[in-house]
């Protein structure tokens, strides 16, 4: 038995194809690859990987339980927290079924609002992804360059909602706020200037001769084997199959922006960082014809039996008093039934299931997401492969796990 | 094709459509909508009607299969010929239900099945590792069951915890 910090030998006796043995290695789950808390149990032969088994739940923080506990406009404060690299787009899978399921449209200048968050997000969530990815295989700078642009999409959080990462404001019925001015004036400036910040990232990354050999080949996902496995987002698309819920099932207005789906026919894990790079372009793209085409107009429905009155209306009617107290204190009711709706998140189908039993309180509220089900491929991605390649998988998979573990 | 037979109930909630099939055919049903074309499991999961009066339920449990077709939602632009996702849902009863595991028929199965015991102790019957996923495995009771309180557990590593998890063996 050698013992290390997050990692336990186990021998198994075995024997191994090149006369030696088959090791059990346990690997995590407090180890600074693991991206949180995977914990992985590896038969080793020599360094080759003959078989994993990952074990997850050190993170199961009982948030589907919760929700069941809170009423329907309260439910939002908890979708922030399981994919917690990309709150907004889980606030809008959340709040996109339950308007399915009351039959809300939410008005155009909401829509557009949604879509800028969901693309800010989906580039934070990448620079994270670029940044420790690169961290773990030796380009050490890519954390600074990647953390740097990540603080204007703070920033930019912080600006709108109030929040600089669970902003919850995404809600049912519409948005938390309207944008002010100066949010406007940030993102424009940041929207001109994100090009040439990721054309820095491609110089440091793409070309590199580091870089180029720990991913290329390494990982091979085939794209039938993709599809078979259920795997989503980056995943899919890195092997080939131009699958984006945005093109193939979209939602919130995805179908009046003009982008492209980023695929790559690699299969493996440069192909898969190709994807991001791609989709970081092509979410720069979006933002700028968001911020060109945003209408002018409401930002909520006109319902005030979903979302409270205006402050100044309290002042002046009874009936606003009324539908404000009524809100806050027992919340607003969604017909019985179940709804499904999928948006595409940075790791890709984040969806939400939704079942109503026509009381101010969610039935059972479902989360699915991508990072467990994407998880599932590791086996397949990493047989065969040695155990440090084993670190460049796991990073371009991309799994959250508190997203894993819920 | 889908045989009638095996449509107990179909419908349309919320432009979501969705069948009920019976649950000792599941497996015959998942098939046949595979080769239909319904090829991605997007998710598996339970839903706990423990006195649900908003509607009629025949069992306690329902099992949701959330199927995809890929193919149909490509034609961009153009209306998709058939709807792209289709809900099959099967009910079950008991105290510990019993179904048949998909989980050769759409491999991503095997992690929500194993998270759909987990959190309601439902069992399927041909799960190569039916095992606890989420909970900790000496955990006692399904935390997704309607009738497991919030907030009744207690703090793990603490006195109460060893003598909450060992007494129904010394009882």
């Amino acid at each position: 038995m050698i013992e290390s910090p997050g990692v336990t030998v186990t021998r198994t006796g075995q024997q191994s194809a090149f006369g030696g043995e088959i090791l059990t290695v346990n690997f995590g789950p407090h180890h600074p690859s693991t991206h949180g808390v995977l914990r992985l149990i590896v038969d080793l032969d020599g360094e080759q990987i003959k078989r994993i088994q990952p074990v997850i739940g050190y993170l199961h923080t009982g948030i589907e339980k919760q929700m069941e506990a809170l009423r329907w406009q309260q439910g939002v404060v908890v979708t922030d927290r399981h994919d917690y690299l990309s709150p907004p787009i889980n606030n809008l899978a959340y709040a996109l079924a339950v308007e399915k399921l009351m039959g809300v449209e939410v008005p155009p200048r909401a829509q557009v609002l949604r879509v800028i968050m969901s693309e800010l997000t989906r580039l934070s969530s990448h620079l994270v992804w670029m940044g420790t990815s690169g961290l773990e295989l030796g380009a050490m700078s890519m954390l600074m360059y990647c953390f740097r642009e990540r603080e204007l999409i703070m920033d930019l959080n912080e600006e709108i909602s109030g929040f600089r990462m669970h902003t919850s404001y995404i809600r049912p019925g519409g948005v938390f706020a309207d944008s002010t001015p100066r949010f406007l004036e940030m993102l424009d400036k940041f929207v001109r200037e994100m090009p040439g910040h990721i054309d820095e990232y491609e110089d440091l990354l793409t070309m590199n001769p580091i870089w180029r050999s720990r991913t290329i080949g390494i990982g091979r996902l085939t794209a039938e084997d993709a599809k078979v496995l259920g795997a989503t987002g980056p995943m899919i698309r890195g092997s080939g199959v131009a699958w984006d819920l945005r093109k193939s099932i979209p939602y919130s207005g995805y179908e009046n922006y003009d982008f492209e789906v980023a695929v790559s026919p690699d299969c493996d894990c440069y192909g898969r960082y190709l994807v991001r790079i791609k989709e970081m372009r092509e979410a720069v793209k979006i933002l700028r014809q968001a911020l060109d085409r945003l209408p002018d107009g409401p930002v909520n429905v006109d319902d005030r039996k979903m979302l409270p009155p205006p402050r100044e209306e309290l002042e002046t009617s009874m009936e606003a008093v009324i539908h404000h107290f009524k809100l806050f204190t027992e919340g607003y009711t969604v017909p019985p039934g179940d709804a499904y709706v999928a948006v595409e998140s940075g790791r890709g189908e984040n969806g939400c299931y939704i079942v109503s039993d026509g009381t101010h309180k969610p039935r059972r509220v479902k989360f699915r997401s991508a990072s467990f089900v994407n998880l599932q491929a590791l086996e397949r991605m990493a047989l065969n492969h040695m155990v440090a390649d084993m670190i460049a998988i796991i990073g371009t998979a991309d799994a959250v796990l508190g997203d894993v573990d819920r | 094709m889908i045989d009638a037979e095996l449509i107990v109930e179909k419908g349309v909630t919320a432009r979501d459509q969705w069948i009920t099939v019976p649950a000792d055919r599941i497996r015959d049903a998942l098939s046949a909508l595979k080769v239909d074309g319904y090829r991605l499991l997007v998710f598996l999961t339970c839903v706990d009607h423990l006195v649900d009066s908003s509607r009629e339920f025949p069992a306690r449990f329902e099992i949701v299969y959330q199927l995809r077709d890929l193919d149909a939602g490509r034609a961009q632009g153009a209306l998709p010929t058939k709807s792209a996702d289709l809900r099959v849902r099967t009910f079950v009863s008991g105290e510990s239900p019993h179904i048949d595991s998909v989980h050769d028929i759409f491999p991503p199965a095997n992690w929500d099945e194993r998270e759909t015991y987990d959190m309601f102790g439902v069992v399927f019957t041909g799960h190569p590792d039916l095992t606890r996923i989420l909970m900790p495995d000496d955990w006692v009771g399904h935390p997704l069951r309607r009738d497991y309180p919030v907030g009744g557990e207690v703090v793990e590593f603490s006195e109460e915890h060893q003598i909450w998890q060992t007494a129904p063996e010394d009882a």
